[in-house]
């Protein structure tokens, strides 16, 4: 049913665009990739694999959260803090990478490679409703609505808030923040805690939608969201949503018309046309991409 | 086996080396996973499909990674740093997902039928590589690659055609990805599209770091370390990529250029120059 | 003196955002002399050089090179034409050699990947070029030394050399003179001196008052992106507008 493949688009949409902003927020502030970003996804799932047979839903979203913002942390502290400067972005997206690696390995070690299934969901998440002739999950809903008010709440955030100016200043100029006052690591790690804390979430909605968690699947997930990132624009968070729900609900309709297998193929081939073609990003509405051509 | 373990050296030396070859112009590629399938499917098509031997289908096969390498290198090399990364992460990626889908070439499940790859073949593509990357060390092209490298709108400036210099590092880094594919595909007789995967382009971008980026001999160290200590150092096996990140981590705090990080010197150096005048 | 000019620029004009670097500024350098450019900062000195030479691309206007449309051409189309520039905030390669730096300018050596590669045997003679320009920027001495230990002024003659090496006909020189003290200042006169017999013309960019009336042949003054006075240095640095321009600045 092309209705209900379109939700469940959107519903994938929803998780890419969180963890695409979280991408690009650290892309606007610090101007660095942080390659640890997909692992972290990951492990939100596993915090719920851990949490939910003790805690309510709602409870292991607020763990996974806490557990993302903390791991996002200690990636700001090992892989970001010494590499200060444009120079240095490269050297801090391989350590990142490093980093994942750790971060992946030790989630083999203790869970193993193959994908372990969450405990069911029972009660009013797990059942459906009816409207229009289609069948809609309640947990979809709730993950909709869940992602745009974390979205929401981002918003509010950085746009009405003392700490949000402070993060808007210092992704206009570190240089200038520091001089205005501004505690710019305090700031780099409030940046981390919440793009971590997204990611984790949204790894946690992914395992709940596809009932088990696995590392493979986060990580492939969470590179596609680099992608996303990178087609929406670079540092530009409402691009990043528009790209994040645009590709979800692309790649729901390739799948209902049989070309699912080329789904990721469509994906990737979109970011690099985007590099070549508009480095700014699609839905950009900044300058990023253009320091970057010769 | 120990001649297992040197002919997966030699391999990873080799890639190590395709990434070295594109970073000497600056761009740090993540495809090299790409262009070695491409490598490893097309020669194995030459041998195992059509007949060729195998020193025909290596030419042909390095010679089709090195034009798919300057066709998509030819836009995407004025991008730089993340942007590259990004890009050629994404090439990863859709080689992958299309050698998948290619069922003539086997799909998901594979493809096989190529043989008589061996470690003397690869110890001799390393020993011939290894010496053109040293001719190319000592050469002048080497310090165009840095002048390239380090600031390549002066280098332009200067009339040097940065473009035409970046496609034929990345090309030639991608040949030889290429010819460890062809080595790595007839010695296994069979392979799939997931075993080059991104992980693959990672961990090769890796040995490079970890090795040393500025000369030829930090791949091979690099290499040699990640693929033959672990075969001797039962820890080492079991926590690979842990340890292999930790080492990374803390190389890149404090010589963030790899173990070797000296940078060859080259015949323009003062070996052998004469003063042209007199006095000063 | 000849009175044809090697460079023609026309009404060209670059903006950033709501900057407009240059506006609509109109310059002819002519064969045999040193053009002197001056005006306070942002005036669009370095600006009207990064354009000329592919820097930056003109949004609108004319450059005509010897017989050359400029306008649009690549970086090193440019280079290759036979224009040489030096860098306001030097960018020499650090990690090459005083003596690799100029040899990488040596268009005939080092431009054509496949002699590069396989170019030993022009080796000899491209040092031998080399040194020469070392030797006329007095840095013969320091031949070997890494480029990134190099005192201020020497560095500023290493780019003047490596601007040299590629026998441009026009030299573009970005205040060469800044940071130097008195001494360096005068014998930079004398390298530039030398300088100008090796190329057709010069274009100056100077704060020194001293340098550019010693050097220049003609003086060019610009402020807001266009030229406000031309003539004889006496004659500009006396002009009304010129004086206000620099007044709203510590000199």
């Amino acid at each position: 049913m092309l209705a209900g493949q379109i939700v469940n688009g959107l519903v994938s949409g929803a998780m890419y665009a969180l963890v695409a902003i979280g991408f690009t927020l650290i892309i606007g502030v610090l101007d660095k990739l942080n390659f640890n970003h997909p692992e972290v996804f990951m492990f939100g799932g596993y915090v719920g694999l851990v949490a939910l047979p003790h805690m309510p839903v709602a409870g292991a979203f607020a763990l996974a959260f806490v557990v993302g913002g903390l791991l996002g942390v200690l990636t700001e502290w090992m892989a970001f803090r010494r590499f200060v400067g444009s120079d240095a972005r490269t050297t801090a997206a391989l350590s990142s990478l490093a980093l994942g690696l750790i971060l992946t390995d030790l989630v083999h070690k203790v869970w193993g490679t193959e994908p372990l299934r969450l405990p069911p969901l029972t009660g009013w998440l797990s059942e459906s409703f009816g409207l229009l002739g289609v069948n809609f999950l309640n947990l979809q809903m709730v993950l909709l609505a869940i992602t745009f008010a974390l979205m929401w709440a981002l918003h509010h955030v950085i746009a009405h808030t003392r700490m949000g100016r402070q993060i808007r200043a210092v992704s206009e100029s570190s240089a200038h923040a520091s001089l205005l006052g501004v505690h710019v690591l305090r700031v780099n790690q409030a940046v981390f805690f919440i793009s971590s804390g997204l990611a984790s979430i949204a790894g946690l909605m992914l395992a709940l939608r596809a009932d088990t968690v696995s590392p493979d699947l986060g990580l492939t997930f969470g590179l596609k969201a680099l992608a996303v990132m990178a087609i929406g624009g670079m540092g530009d968070m409402r691009g990043a949503v528009l790209a994040g729900l645009g590709i979800g609900v692309l790649e729901a309709l390739m799948f209902h018309f049989g070309w699912g297998r080329l789904g990721e193929l469509t994906v990737w081939a979109a970011m690099i046309a985007t590099l070549l073609l508009k480095p700014a990003g699609l839905f950009a509405s900044g300058h990023h991409g253009q320091e970057q051509r010769v | 086996m120990i001649s297992d373990h040197l002919f997966f050296t030699c391999i990873n030396i080799l890639l190590a080396w395709s990434v070295y070859v594109s970073l000497l112009t600056g761009s740090l590629s993540f495809a090299q996973g790409a262009f070695m399938a491409v490598g490893c499917y097309a020669s194995g098509y030459f041998t195992a499909k059509m007949g060729l031997p195998m020193l025909h289908a290596t030419g042909l096969a390095a010679l089709i990674a090195a034009l798919i390498a300057a066709l998509v290198g030819y836009p995407a090399l004025r991008l730089r740093g993340i942007y590259l990364i990004l890009a050629t992460l994404g090439l990863t990626f859709c080689i992958r997902v299309l050698l998948e889908n290619i069922d003539f070439l086997g799909g998901i499940g594979g493809f096989g039928g190529m043989k008589g790859g061996d470690l003397p073949k690869a110890a001799v593509a390393v020993v011939l590589i290894g010496v053109a990357l040293w001719v190319l060390s000592i050469s002048p092209l080497q310090r165009v690659f840095d002048a390239v490298r380090e600031d390549d709108r002066v280098a332009a400036a200067l009339g040097i055609n940065v473009t035409a210099i970046r496609l034929i590092g990345f090309s030639a880094g991608a040949a030889i990805a290429a010819v460890a594919g062809m080595l790595y595909g007839h010695y296994m007789s069979f392979v799939r599209p997931e075993n080059f995967d991104v992980t693959l382009s990672i961990y090769v971008v890796l040995y490079l770091v970890l090795g040393g980026v500025n000369n030829l001999y930090g791949a091979i160290l690099g290499a040699a370390i990640m693929t033959l200590l672990p075969e001797y150092i039962r820890f080492l096996a079991d926590w690979r990529p842990t340890v292999f990140g930790a080492a990374i981590l803390v190389l890149l705090l404090f010589r963030p250029d790899g173990l070797l990080s000296f940078r060859p010197r080259t015949a323009l150096s003062k070996h052998g120059r004469t003063l042209s005048a007199p006095g000063v | 003196m000849s009175s044809s000019a090697i460079l023609t620029i026309a009404n060209l004009s670059k903006h950033f955002g709501g900057i407009h670097a240059l506006n609509g500024i109109d310059l002819q350098i002519h064969e045999g002399e040193i053009l002197g450019l001056i005006g306070p900062n942002g005036a669009g000195k370095t600006a009207l050089i990064n354009t000329i030479t592919g820097f930056y691309r003109a949004d609108s206007g004319q450059v005509d090179f010897m017989g050359h449309n400029l306008v649009g051409r690549s970086l090193h189309d440019i280079g290759r034409l036979g224009i040489g520039r030096t860098f306001q905030n030097i960018r020499l390669f650090k990690r090459m050699t005083v003596l690799e730096n100029v040899m990488v300018a040596n268009k005939t050596y080092a431009a054509h990947p496949w002699s590069a590669f396989w170019g030993f045997g022009q080796r000899r003679k491209a040092v031998d070029e080399a040194m020469h320009w070392l030797h006329t920027m007095h840095l013969s001495h320091q031949a070997d030394v890494s480029a990134q230990s190099l005192s201020y002024g020497e560095a500023r003659r290493l780019e003047i050399a490596r601007a040299l090496a590629g026998y441009p006909a026009l030299l573009l020189l970005d205040e060469p003179a800044a940071g130097m003290n008195e001494g360096e200042t005068e014998a930079l006169i004398q390298d530039i001196h030398t300088a100008r017999s090796q190329v057709k013309a010069m274009l100056l960019i100077e704060h020194d008052m001293g340098l550019i009336r010693s050097l220049s042949d003609r003086v060019v003054a610009m402020d807001y992106g266009r030229k406000i006075a031309e003539g004889s240095a006496s004659l500009v640095l006396a002009h009304p507008e010129v004086k206000k321009a620099y007044l709203g600045e510590d000199e």
